[in-house]
C-alpha cells in the first residue's frame, strides 16, 4: 500500500479495483431488475456480469438484493399452500366417469 | 355454471395441431398429466378467488373444460403450464361477470392500474428492512399479497410461489415475455409498500439503520 502511493500508475490501478462503496445507486431502478432477473434465475450473461460488478461496491445494489432475496423466500416457505379437498377431486372424476 | 361456447374455446391455448384420443389415452392423461397438478391448481385458484368455495367452482370448470378440449392438449408437453392459462382465463370471464355486480371487487380500481402500469415505472426505493420481512409470518405476507390488484397478484403467484419461468408465464398470461418482466418487477414493488405500511401499523422498525 505504502509502495503505491509513490507510484501513480499502481495507485490508479488499485483505485480501479477497490472502489469506495456506493451509498445510493442513480441506476436502482434498473439494477432492481437485474437483481429480480438473477433471483429469478432469467438473468442473461450482461445481466449477471452487471449483478457481479455492482455486488462488489454498490451498497444501495447489495442491501435491494438481500431485501428481494428474503421477500422471495418469505413467499416462497412462508405462505401457506392450500391443498385440493379430497371430495373435489372424487366430483371432478365422477362428473367425468373417470374412474377414482 | 353455464359458460357460453364462443368464450371457452377462448380460454383453451391454441395447439398447432389436434390429436384424436381414445377414452382409454384420455383417462390416461388425465390421471397422469392433469392430477397431479391440482393441488397446485387449488393453491392458484384460492390465491386468486381468496374464497374457498369460489376456488372449488373454478378448479372443477378448469378441470371439466380441461376433459372437454383435451384433444388440443398435445402429450408430454407443458400440462401445468396449459392447465393454469385454462384456470386463468376462465377466471378473468368469470370475474368480468361479477364485476356487473357491485359487490366483490372493483374492476374499474384493477384496469385503471393494469392501464397505468408501464407509466408507473417511476423510481422507487423502500426502507423495509430485511429483517422486519424475516420476523413476519406467512399470514402477513398472504395479506400483503392479498392486498395487491389481480394482475400484480397472479405474477407474483406464478413466478415465487410456483415457480414458472417467464417464458411460463408469457404463455399462461399471453403477454410478451418484457411485460411478464415489468409487470413483475412493479408487482413486487407494490408487495414491499404493502410490507411496509403493514410493518409500520403493527410497530416494527422500518427505518434504515
Amino acid at each position: 500500500m505504502l509502495l503505491d502511493m509513490h507510484s501513480s500508475a499502481s495507485a490508479s490501478e488499485n483505485n480501479e479495483t477497490r472502489k469506495p462503496q456506493k451509498q445510493y445507486c442513480e441506476h436502482h431502478a434498473e439494477c432492481l431488475k437485474k437483481i429480480q432477473a438473477v433471483l429469478d434465475g432469467e438473468a442473461s450473461e450482461a445481466e449477471k456480469e452487471h449483478f457481479r460488478e455492482n455486488m462488489d461496491d454498490c451498497l444501495h445494489c447489495i442491501k435491494m438484493y438481500h431485501l428481494e432475496k428474503c421477500v422471495k423466500e418469505s413467499l416462497q416457505a412462508k405462505v401457506d399452500k392450500r391443498l385440493c379437498p379430497d371430495n373435489l377431486v372424487q366430483a371432478i372424476k365422477a362428473k367425468l366417469n373417470i374412474p377414482a | 355454471m353455464s359458460v357460453i361456447m364462443s368464450e371457452e374455446i377462448e380460454e383453451i391455448p391454441l395447439a398447432s395441431s389436434e390429436t384424436s384420443y381414445n377414452d382409454a389415452e384420455k383417462n390416461d392423461i388425465f390421471n397422469r398429466e392433469f392430477m397431479p397438478h391440482i393441488n397446485s391448481m387449488y393453491n392458484f385458484a384460492f390465491r386468486l378467488t381468496m374464497d374457498e368455495d369460489d376456488a372449488n367452482d373454478l378448479v372443477q370448470d378448469t378441470y371439466l373444460k380441461a376433459f372437454r378440449f383435451i384433444s388440443s392438449f398435445e402429450r408430454g408437453t407443458n400440462a401445468k403450464a396449459w392447465l393454469f392459462r385454462i384456470l386463468k382465463n376462465s377466471f378473468i370471464n368469470d370475474y368480468r361477470k361479477r364485476s356487473k355486480e357491485p359487490s366483490k371487487v372493483d374492476y374499474q380500481e384493477v384496469e385503471t392500474t393494469y392501464n397505468s402500469e408501464e407509466a408507473a415505472e417511476v423510481d422507487h426505493t423502500t426502507d423495509l428492512r430485511v429483517e422486519t420481512v424475516q420476523d413476519m409470518i406467512g399470514d402477513e405476507v398472504a395479506t400483503a399479497l392479498n392486498s395487491l390488484p389481480v394482475d400484480f397478484r397472479t405474477v407474483i403467484i406464478l413466478c415465487d410461489i410456483e415457480g414458472f419461468t417467464y417464458e411460463e408465464m408469457a404463455k399462461i398470461l399471453d403477454i410478451p415475455i418484457g411485460t411478464v418482466r415489468s409487470r413483475l418487477h412493479r408487482a413486487r414493488n407494490l408487495l414491499k409498500d404493502k410490507l411496509k405500511v403493514y410493518a409500520s401499523s403493527m410497530g416494527y422498525d422500518t427505518d434504515e439503520d
